[in-house]
């Protein structure tokens, strides 16, 4: 079969690659209709994730329908339409047990290198380095979905695949931003970033009855996209974002700020000059620029929710305002299986609609040429698809 | 001022974990279920080579396996334990779909296994 492969940094091919077999009785194979580039994608790419191997499948966030079944598989069946949450759970464990679905004790075969990075291993991730368990993505034609049971989600009838695609990442993690920070009725939200990520948190926070929601970029096209849900916007090359916050919230800062851009995070002035030097001289593994304003901006005692991918250190991380404004830092890779239910039914009672995130429909063929536009945001590109 | 430096490393070589150290998993199982005679087979290998302590964990989370003395190959096993315990399966990851993967990366990939299966020990 054809597979979009990572074959060294900044490079990208799609090769003849064997089909996936089931490897476990609780597996299940996928034939991938549709697969989503993400942003934490770019950092894969950019080569900041040291547990790449040339050769690896990328791709996390799908849909498509199942083939085959393991014996062990009870609920899922052969012809179901399905969207795969990206993390891997086990459903079994504690942390899954509590709904901490990307803390999965179960689903990283490969924990070594995060317990010695982050003193912990954390859930499988497809497509995602070895890292994060090494399996093999979904910018394929079919892909290999272990347990099942509990990660494939059988899509409603009337979802279609360009919403439903995003139900695997984008918009349970975006809902999960909110969640975190606890968002709700008479509450000022900030959102950082106006990816798909950005965008589906800026949905969730109205969604979830906030006051108000603005948000944060410097793409016309993604914030005129993040206003159309109801936001208002913020251009920060145009104005400086923390007189912006204090001014729109009265003094107060946002109530909950939520952190959608992760480790390679642009700005402009000294600090950003600063972060792509040391980042570049691998001195700092992570850019935190929004991260540190987002902490900046909080208002007394609110919440900073962390939905950009973060690897490892941040330089200047700002922990007097966190301790001293008694702030609380939340974050998680999502736990996507605590919300995608819900997301999929609010989807096909159209409460939820994320197909104008996909820009750029195309063929895995044109696989290289989706992330270069992703990466460089060019023709108004939020998220090139992939249909194997 | 150099005796004081080779005592404090001194001191803090003899602080690190020595081979003796417990390496520890939480396991959703009755304490029961791992100790009697219908405990996992794998447990029961393990018990045979190894000092292996099974506890109650606190606020239900189940039992608390720790297993004196554990290298990289032992650690993976308790965890295999764990996995199959909980879920009835281990999970694999080789035999999947890879695309060309280069000479470098071939050669690299026993050490590199080593490295993100078991750690730095």
């Amino acid at each position: 079969m054809r597979a979009l492969c990572w074959t060294g940094v900044n490079e990208l091919a799609v090769e003849d690659v064997p089909e996936p077999r089931l490897l476990n009785r609780q597996d299940a194979l996928v034939k991938v209709t549709a697969s989503s580039v993400c942003g934490s994608d770019l950092h894969l790419l950019d080569g900041y994730v040291p547990t790449m191997m040339a050769g690896d499948v990328l791709g996390h966030e799908f849909v498509g329908e199942i083939v085959e079944v393991g014996p062990d598989v009870r609920e899922r069946r052969a012809g179901e339409r399905v969207t795969v949450c990206s993390i891997i759970g086990c459903g079994r464990c504690h942390y899954c047990r509590e709904g901490l679905w990307s803390l999965c004790d179960n689903t990283n075969p490969n924990p070594g290198f995060l317990e010695t990075l982050i003193g912990h291993a954390t859930a499988g991730i497809f497509g995602y380095s070895h890292a994060m368990g090494g399996f093999a993505g979904s910018h394929a034609e079919y892909v290999r979905v272990p347990y099942a049971d509990v990660n494939a989600f059988p899509v409603p009838d009337g979802v279609p695949d360009s919403s439903a695609v995003f139900a695997s990442d984008a918009v349970p993690t975006g809902w999960m931003g909110a969640d975190l920070g606890g968002v709700g009725p008479g509450d000022v939200v900030a959102v950082w970033g106006c990816g798909g990520v950005g965008q589906m948190a800026a949905l969730a926070s109205l969604r979830l009855g906030a006051d108000r929601v603005i948000a944060i970029d410097r793409f016309p096209e993604r914030l005129a996209m993040t206003a159309a849900l109801g936001a208002e916007t913020l251009d920060y090359r145009e104005v400086d974002v923390l007189d912006a916050l204090k001014e729109l919230t009265g003094g107060r800062g946002p109530d909950v700020c939520i952190e959608a851009v992760g480790m390679e995070s642009h700005g402009t002035g000294a600090q950003y000059a600063y972060d792509r030097a040391k980042q570049a001289l691998r001195l700092q593994t992570d850019r935190g620029l929004s991260l540190r304003q987002a902490v900046h901006a909080c208002r007394k005692g609110g919440t900073v929710s962390v939905l950009g991918v973060y690897l490892g250190l941040v330089d200047k991380f700002p922990m007097g305002a966190v301790m001293n404004k008694g702030l609380t830092l939340r974050g998680a890779q999502q736990h996507g299986h605590r919300y995608i239910p819900m997301i999929l039914d609010r989807m096909s009672r159209g409460e939820i609609d994320a197909s104008p995130l996909l820009t750029h429909p195309m063929s895995l063929e044109d696989g290289p040429k989706g992330y270069e536009l992703f990466k460089e945001k060019r023709e108004g590109c939020v998220r090139a698809v992939f249909h194997p | 001022m150099a005796a004081g430096v080779a005592a404090a490393v001194r001191k803090a070589r003899a602080a690190r974990p020595g081979p003796a150290t417990w390496f520890a998993v939480t396991v959703q199982a009755e304490p029961g279920e791992l100790t009697g005679p219908d405990r996992p087979d794998a447990l029961a290998r393990l018990a045979e080579t190894h000092e292996v302590r099974v506890t109650r964990a606190p606020g239900g989370r189940g039992s608390e396996i720790a297993v004196r003395a554990a290298d990289g190959r032992t650690r993976q096993e308790v965890r295999a334990v764990k996995q199959l315990v909980e879920t009835g399966e281990v999970l694999v990851v080789e035999g999947q779909p890879e695309g060309h993967r280069t000479m470098l990366g071939r050669a690299a990939t026993p050490a590199f296994r080593h490295l993100t299966r078991r750690g730095p020990r």
